[in-house]
C-alpha cells in the first residue's frame, strides 16, 4: 500500500480526531496540523509537526492531502487553496452555506484536477451501510418510503446556533444526505414544520429546535425526517426503508448490551450518548475510504456535488418554514438573472 | 340484570367480527338479530345462536325487545342508519368512517343527540392496551410535554380495487384511524396539516383515483408536531407502531407478533412477523370497544369516542386530501372540504 502523506487544517474537536485516526491507520502517514487558535500544548508531540500558520500546511510540497477541520466560514477557502496547491481534500460539512460560495469551490477543485470528499460520515457507519447494501441488493425492493429520527441529547450553546446557519443546514443536512444516500435517488421538493419547544432561546436566535419535514423524491418515494434538539435519552438514530417487498431499520447502538429485569420494569441501555460515539467507527472508515480513491485514482464516495445537494435540499426546507408551502429544490439552483 | 339485546346491521368482515364478538366475549350483550343486505348464512348465525336473521333493516329497528345496534354496513349507508336507528331509540355503535364530509357526521351527531340515544364510533385502537398504556403515559407526565408523535400504519397487502373505490379513498378510510390517534394521544387538536400521497403499491389504486401511499405532517393546537406514514401493503404483515416523544423521553408501542419466538441459524436471527391483519393485532380491542359500549349502554355513562371526535377526524382527512390534490398546506376549519382538483397548484 503506497504510503500518503497528509495534513489537518482545524485542531478542535473534529481535527482532533481525525488525527488520532490519522495516526493509528496503515498506509497514511499524519505530517502536520496547522490551527491559529490552539497552542498545542495537549497534544501528543513527537512526530507531528504543529504551527498557529496553514501556509504550513498548504506549502508543503510533502503533503498530498489535506484535511479541512477548520470552522464552517473558512471551509471554502481552505478547500480552494488546498486544491490550488494540487492537495487532495477532505472537508468537514457543510462546504458553504452559501451555494454559490459552495459551486465556486467545487469549480475551483475541478480545474485542479484534485480529490474532494465532504464529511457525511454516517454514510459510512457500518449499520447504514448495511442498510444501503439491502437497498441496493433489491432486499427490501422497489423504495417507497425513507424515515429518519435523529435526535440530538442536549440543545448546542445559543452562540452555536447563532452562527450554524440554523437547525436545516447545520443539523438536518446529515439526514437530507442520508436520504439521498439511502433512496439513490434526488430530493424534488421538500415540506417542513419546525417549533420552539426545548429552548425558547433558540426561538430568539432566530432557529427552531424541533421539525418534521418530508420530501417528495425523484424516484417516486416519500421520505420523512423526525428532528430534536433534544432527546434526554441520549443520541436517537434510527432509520428505517421501506419498500415493495419489505422494509429495513437501523435501531439505536447502545454501549453495552444488558437487559436489566425487576420488579420495576424491564429495562435497556441508553443510547450511545452523542455522534463521537455512535459514529466512532464511521469517521474511520470514511477516512480510509477517502485515501483509497486518492491511491486507486477512484471517485470519492461522498464529493462535493453531495455537499452542494444536500446544501440546497437543507436551504429549501428553511424557505419551506419561512413560507409554509412545499418548496422544490432546484439542482441548478436559482436562475441568474438577466442581463440589461 | 338481563343482557342488553343487540342487533347487528351489516354482517361483512368486520360485521361478523363484531357479532362473533359479542356473542363470544361480551357477556353482557345478548345478539338477537343480524341485517345484511346480501342475507345471512343461517349455519353460521345457528352457530351464534342468533334467531333473526333478515336482508330488511327493520327487523332489528321495529323490534322493541332491541336496545342497542351495531352499524358495520359499508360507510355510504351509515348516516342513513344512524338516523333511522336513533329515529327508533336504539343505542347506536358505528363503524368508521360515519361519512366523508363534515355535514352529514354532525346530522348523525344531532339525531342521536336529539333522540337522547348514545352514539360511540368504531375507532377500536383507543382500547388497545398498549394505546392505552401510551396515553396514560402521556397523561401521567412521563414523556413530558410532548414534542413529536409519530404514527406508522401499513396493511399487509392491498385492498381489492372494488373496495378502494367504494372506501372513500386512503385518507378518509385508513389514515382516519391516525388522525384519531394523534388527538387522543396528545389531548390536543389538530390545526394543519401536510399530506404528500404516491401510487407505489399498485398503479390500478392510481386509476381508481387514490393513494396508497402517504405521508401526512401535523401541527397540533398545543404547538407539537406529528408525521403519519401510511402503505397499502407491507408484504410483511400489519405494521403498526406509535411513538410519543417529548421533553423527558419518548414512548413507543412496537408490533405484535404471533408468537414470541426468536430462530438463530446460520442464515440469521428471524423473528416472527407482525400479526397479519387487524382482526389480530387489535383482537383485544375490538372485544374492549363493544364491551364499554355495552357498558355505557347499561350505566348510562357517557360513551369513550363519539361524534365529536368522528368529526374531528373526517375533517382532517377532508384537508389531507385537500393538501393532497391542491399541493398546499391546510388549515383545519369550519369549512374545509376536500376539493377535487388540482386548481390551487
Amino acid at each position: 500500500m503506497r504510503l500518503i502523506t497528509a495534513g489537518i487544517l482545524g485542531a478542535g474537536r473534529i481535527g482532533k480526531i481525525h488525527a488520532n485516526n490519522l495516526m493509528a491507520m496503515g498506509g497514511v502517514r499524519l505530517k502536520a496540523i496547522a490551527d491559529p487558535y490552539v497552542d498545542f500544548k495537549e497534544w501528543p508531540g513527537g512526530t507531528i509537526a504543529t504551527s498557529r500558520h496553514p501556509e504550513d500546511v498548504l506549502k508543503d510540497a510533502e503533503i498530498e492531502a489535506v484535511l479541512v477541520c477548520s470552522p464552517t466560514p473558512s471551509h471554502a477557502e481552505f478547500t480552494e487553496a488546498a486544491a490550488r496547491a494540487g492537495k487532495h481534500v477532505f472537508c468537514e460539512k457543510p462546504i458553504a452555506l452559501d451555494p454559490v460560495r459552495v459551486r465556486t469551490t467545487l469549480k475551483t477543485v475541478q480545474q485542479s484536477g484534485v480529490k474532494l470528499q465532504v464529511g457525511f460520515n454516517r454514510r459510512f457507519d457500518p449499520t447504514f451501510a448495511r442498510v444501503r447494501q439491502a437497498v441496493v441488493n433489491g432486499e427490501v425492493g422497489e423504495v417507497h418510503l425513507v424515515r429518519i429520527t435523529a435526535r440530538d441529547p442536549a440543545a448546542p450553546p445559543i452562540e452555536y446556533v447563532k452562527s450554524s446557519g440554523g437547525m436545516f443546514v447545520d443539523m438536518t443536512i446529515h439526514d437530507f444526505d442520508m436520504v439521498r444516500f439511502l433512496s439513490g435517488s434526488e430530493v424534488e421538493e421538500v415540506h417542513a414544520y419546525g417549533a420552539v419547544l426545548v429552548d425558547p432561546g433558540i426561538g430568539k436566535a432566530g432557529d427552531i429546535d424541533t421539525a418534521v419535514t418530508s420530501m417528495r423524491l425523484s424516484n417516486g418515494a416519500l421520505a420523512i425526517i423526525e428532528n430534536s434538539r433534544q432527546a434526554v435519552f441520549g443520541y436517537d438514530q434510527r432509520i428505517e426503508v421501506f419498500g415493495s417487498k419489505g422494509g429495513i431499520e437501523a435501531h439505536n447502538e447502545t454501549p453495552a448490551r444488558t437487559v436489566l429485569r425487576t420488579g420495576a420494569g424491564i429495562r435497556s441501555e441508553n443510547p450511545l450518548y452523542f455522534f463521537l460515539e455512535r459514529y466512532q467507527r464511521s469517521f474511520v472508515i470514511e477516512l480510509e475510504a477517502f485515501f483509497s480513491s486518492i491511491r486507486e485514482d477512484k471517485q470519492p464516495p461522498a464529493g462535493g456535488a453531495d455537499g452542494l445537494m444536500a446544501l440546497l435540499v437543507a436551504l429549501a426546507a428553511k424557505q419551506s418554514l419561512l413560507e409554509n408551502r412545499p418548496v422544490r429544490v432546484e439542482p441548478l439552483g436559482p436562475p441568474a438573472p438577466k442581463k440589461a | 340484570m338481563k343482557p342488553t339485546t343487540v342487533g347487528v346491521i351489516g354482517i361483512g368482515r368486520i360485521g361478523r367480527m363484531h357479532t362473533e364478538n359479542l356473542v363470544h366475549a361480551v357477556p353482557d350483550a345478548y345478539v338477537k338479530a343480524v341485517v345484511d343486505l346480501k342475507g345471512v348464512d343461517p349455519a353460521w348465525a345457528d352457530g351464534l345462536g342468533i334467531p333473526v336473521r333478515s336482508t330488511n333493516v327493520d327487523k332489528i329497528l321495529k323490534d322493541p325487545e332491541i336496545e342497542a345496534v351495531v352499524i358495520a354496513a359499508p360507510s355510504g349507508l351509515h348516516v342513513e342508519l344512524i338516523r333511522r336507528a336513533a329515529a327508533a331509540a336504539k343505542h347506536i355503535f358505528c363503524e368508521k368512517p360515519v361519512a366523508f364530509e363534515p355535514a352529514p357526521v354532525e346530522q348523525a351527531q344531532a339525531a342521536a343527540a336529539a333522540a337522547g340515544v348514545k352514539l360511540q364510533v368504531g375507532f377500536n385502537r383507543r382500547f388497545d392496551p398498549s394505546i392505552l398504556r401510551m396515553r396514560q403515559a402521556v397523561q401521567a407526565g412521563e414523556v413530558g410535554e410532548i414534542h413529536q408523535l409519530r404514527v406508522t400504519n401499513r396493511d399487509p397487502k392491498a385492498p381489492p380495487i372494488d373496495f378502494v373505490k367504494q372506501s372513500g379513498g386512503l385518507f378518509f378510510d385508513f389514515a382516519i384511524h391516525d388522525f384519531d390517534m394523534m388527538r387522543f394521544l396528545s389531548g390536543s387538536e389538530i390545526v394543519e396539516l401536510f399530506a404528500v400521497g404516491a401510487v407505489l403499491v399498485d398503479p390500478e389504486i392510481g386509476k381508481a383515483g387514490d393513494v396508497d401511499t402517504a405521508v401526512i405532517t401535523v401541527r397540533l393546537a398545543n404547538g407539537a408536531l406529528g408525521v403519519i406514514d401510511c402503505s397499502r401493503q407491507t408484504n410483511y404483515g400489519y405494521d403498526q407502531r406509535v411513538e410519543v416523544f417529548g421533553s423527558k423521553g419518548s414512548i413507543i408501542v412496537e408490533n405484535t407478533t404471533p408468537t414470541s419466538v426468536v430462530c438463530s441459524s446460520k442464515s440469521g436471527v428471524v423473528a416472527d412477523k407482525p400479526h397479519e391483519t387487524f382482526v389480530e393485532r387489535y383482537r383485544e380491542a375490538f372485544i374492549a370497544e363493544l364491551s364499554g359500549f355495552v357498558a355505557a349502554v347499561r350505566e348510562g355513562s357517557p360513551v369513550r369516542v363519539g361524534a365529536s371526535d368522528a368529526l374531528a377526524a373526517v375533517r382532517a382527512a377532508g384537508a389531507a386530501k385537500a393538501s393532497h390534490e391542491t399541493h398546499l398546506p391546510v388549515r383545519l376549519s369550519e369549512d374545509v372540504q376536500p376539493t377535487s382538483g388540482g386548481q390551487r397548484r
